[in-house]
């Protein structure tokens, strides 16, 4: 064999064996731990639920909390999301006006948020059947959090019909709503459990649906447990998802390769030919 | 007027007509901060190191601010230019932030001449290259002068690859009849300190020759002297910034590596990043001894810096540019290579980005430019953009190494049509795989390189080595 073949094969292989290094560490490393990456970002995966905690500069997703459905698990279908631009502690925007340190351990993420008079911990905390975030200090806070999606049908049984407006909502330590996936053709449910009552729950209707939640609580710890499932109501169609693309780079390797191969085996014998020479 | 001199002015006159409406808001605030503190007597290394150490407290996360992690001596390019703008406009900020991912603030009606005074340097950089290639091939020198991809790098981005380029070509013309000043240009390559990969073939190639090797270490350790003073005044600083930045950087660009882009882990990622770093070196060690010291450096210099494209981990858009006038020079290279990289940017940032001193001059425009972010910050998401920024950069790489081998096999060849005396000494040598890489290639005499500057050579409209 040539030095050339040679060459070639050991390149060949070593495309094609790089990429699949994506589908094996998703599959194989990175469930059920948070892992850090980009500027600052963090992610969690298990079966159920995949949690992103957005990276320093963006105060949005702080965390944003998605189901993949038992139907379709590479889809990633948005549950819930925590804003910090939107949330306030002691009237300090958490964004904006706080310091914020991020720590990864195996069991929670670890986001203090400091203030010179205070520092407020964010556990984030994903178990095979919820996703909770604590909100805890050694003092006692006045805290308004706002939770977004994009949008729920309805929230403890209230439609935008019966809430056109912002709506006040009775106190309550649980909060279920409902919302629909048009692109799985699908219906979800999600549940917001709270550790303690809170001062003031808040509903906010958008075009299609509620697009907000907000709650007051005056507390030194809150704790909020999300859980979400969906079912397939009708045929689902074929979706793309982003955590399909470990399984598409293979085949997108494994392509390029072989068009080269077959380009450098057919193209040269088809131009040795035109220029009247042997291959 | 000569056809040389037209070449030239023709290509100042592009970039001029272009540069002061485009940019890279990130590689060009670099600089443009870089600039305000050389000029101010600060220390650039420290405030990127502080700006990373807060990054890694704040994250937990062992990533780095990307500023300014070039050689010293880059910023000194810059800083004149820096300085005449302030003489018209007055010391006041005209680009404020604009580092990833925050969009800067722009100051009119002052950002396009700031545009246009730190991008001359590059635009003479690139008139330079034009102006050597023309004096050996005025073909070649039309292909660089006019390349969409060159005047997309070099003035619509704002990145200086265009400097290396012109050290690294002066380095390569002046090594056959000055060994010092071949030396300085090639430290001075180091600008971006990719080309450091070229040290060992330099060496290797004058080894026994040992006033030339002197000689061109002397030179080249001229231009080090500004990183002995930094390594003795802030060596903590300037060892993370160019070293412990650079050695440690997750691989991808436009490789076969950025698949890693999807593999969100940052410690996973870095470990992985080391498998090209060892591919590397193994290439080099066994190519710089036996086809790098035998081949024309012409050749031997572009087979090793292809060997980078194809192993080192991070092979950025613009990267090409510092190269591009040795492939224009080697008749075996495809200097078409140059598509995959220009298609990669559009891929990678979108074309609007490039535009954000003429979008920020109105408000309507600025909408657009939000309308426009959001679709794209939506095909991002979804990950579409990642598949052809993979395929693109697996053809690149692929492209890169059949240009390689090409070179290789050229050089056989072109021995085998030429066996001298030589051939048979090489035989003699022992060594298991360097003697299975020398009989396989037939690399058995040294190639005669004529002087680069000689009358011959400029005479003829093709390089000496060619």
């Amino acid at each position: 064999m040539k030095l050339k073949s040679k060459l070639t094969a050991f390149f060949a292989v070593y495309i094609i064996a790089l990429s699949f290094v994506p589908l094996v560490h998703d599959t194989l490393l990175s469930q059920a731990r948070w892992v850090g990456y980009g500027t600052g970002a963090y992610e969690y995966q298990n079966q159920h639920y995949f949690v992103l905690f957005n990276d320093p500069y963006d105060g949005s997703s702080k965390p944003h909390i998605h189901v993949n459905p038992d139907f379709a698990p590479a889809a990633r279908i948005s549950l819930l999301e925590f804003s910090d631009w939107t949330s306030w502690v002691n009237d300090h925007n958490l964004f904006n006006e706080f310091n914020a340190t991020v720590r990864a351990n195996p069991q929670a993420l670890d986001v203090t948020y400091t203030r010179p008079e205070i520092a407020i911990h964010k556990f984030v905390e994903v178990s095979s059947d919820s996703v909770k975030v604590t909100l805890t200090s050694d003092e006692e806070f006045r805290a308004h959090l706002e939770i977004w999606r994009w949008v729920m049908t309805s929230i403890n049984g209230i439609s935008t019909k019966d809430a056109p407006k912002p709506l006040a909502i009775e106190p309550t330590r649980l909060i279920e709503f409902m919302f629909e996936e048009e692109r799985l053709q699908s219906l979800g449910r999600g549940t917001i459990a709270l550790s303690a009552l809170p001062v003031e729950t808040k509903i906010w209707p958008h075009e299609k649906g509620f697009n907000k939640i907000t709650i007051d609580f005056v507390n030194s710890e809150m704790s909020f447990t999300v859980s979400g499932s969906m079912e397939a109501a009708g045929t689902p169609s074929a979706t793309w998802s982003y955590a399909l693309l470990p399984y598409v780079l293979p085949v997108v390797a494994i392509s390029v390769v072989a068009l080269y191969l077959l380009v450098d085996k057919y193209g040269r014998t088809l131009k040795d030919r035109a220029t009247g020479r042997s291959s | 007027m000569e056809e040389r001199s037209r070449i030239v002015l023709l290509a100042v006159a592009v970039r001029f007509a272009i540069a002061p409406f485009f940019m890279h808001a990130g590689d060009v605030g670099t600089i443009y901060e870089s600039s305000i503190m050389a000029l101010k007597g600060a220390n650039i290394y420290d405030y990127v190191y502080v700006k990373t150490l807060q990054l890694q407290n704040t994250t937990g996360l062992p990533i780095f601010f990307e500023g300014y992690a070039y050689h010293p001596l880059l910023v000194y390019f810059f800083a004149p230019f820096y300085w005449l703008f302030t003489l018209i406009a007055g010391p006041s900020p005209v680009m404020i932030d604009g580092h990833y991912p925050s969009l800067p603030i722009l100051i009119y009606p002052w950002t396009p001449l700031l545009l246009l005074m730190l991008k001359i340097p590059i635009i003479l950089a690139d008139a330079f290259v034009v102006y050597l290639l023309a004096g050996m091939d005025t073909g070649k020198a039309k292909i660089y002068a006019f390349c969409p991809y060159v005047v997309f790098i070099s003035i619509v981005w704002g990145m200086f690859d265009a400097l290396v380029a012109v050290f690294l070509l002066a380095s390569y013309l002046a090594s056959s009849r000055n060994n010092l000043l071949s030396g300085i240009f090639y430290g001075l390559s180091m600008l971006k300190l990719y080309t450091v990969v070229l040290l060992p073939l330099y060496l290797v190639r004058l080894l026994g020759r040992w006033r030339a090797l002197l000689e061109f270490l002397g030179g080249f350790a001229l231009t080090l002297v500004p990183l002995g003073y930094f390594l003795i005044v802030s060596p903590n600083s300037i060892w993370n910034v160019l070293v412990t930045f650079q050695g440690t950087r997750l691989m991808g660009g436009v490789n076969l590596y950025n698949f890693v882009w999807i593999v969100q882990d940052l410690p996973f990622d870095l470990q992985i990043s080391m498998i090209p770093n060892i591919l590397l070196l193994a290439a080099l060690v066994f190519l710089i001894p036996t086809f790098g010291r035998k081949a024309p450096l012409l050749k031997a210099i572009v087979a090793v810096m292809f060997v980078y494209f194809l192993f080192g981990k991070v092979i950025n858009e613009q990267f090409l540019v510092s190269i591009f006038p040795l492939i224009l020079l080697c008749r075996e290279c495809d200097h078409r290579l140059w598509v995959a990289p220009f298609i990669f940017i559009f891929l990678r940032s979108p074309f609007y980005y490039f535009a954000l001193p003429i979008l920020w001059t109105s408000p309507i425009f600025y909408s657009y430019y939000l309308q426009a972010d959001f679709v794209w910050r939506q095909l991002q998401a979804a990950g579409y953009l990642m598949i052809p920024m993979y395929a693109v950069g697996v053809a690149f790489s692929l492209a890169i190494f059949w240009n390689l081998l090409r070179i290789l096999e050229s050089t056989r060849a072109a021995v085998t049509l030429l066996p001298g005396p030589a051939a048979v000494g090489s035989r003699s040598m022992t060594g298991g795989l360097t003697r299975l890489i020398r009989s396989e290639l037939s690399l058995r005499e040294p190639f005669h390189v004529r002087p680069a500057f000689s009358s011959e050579s400029r005479q003829r409209n093709t390089p000496s080595q060619r």
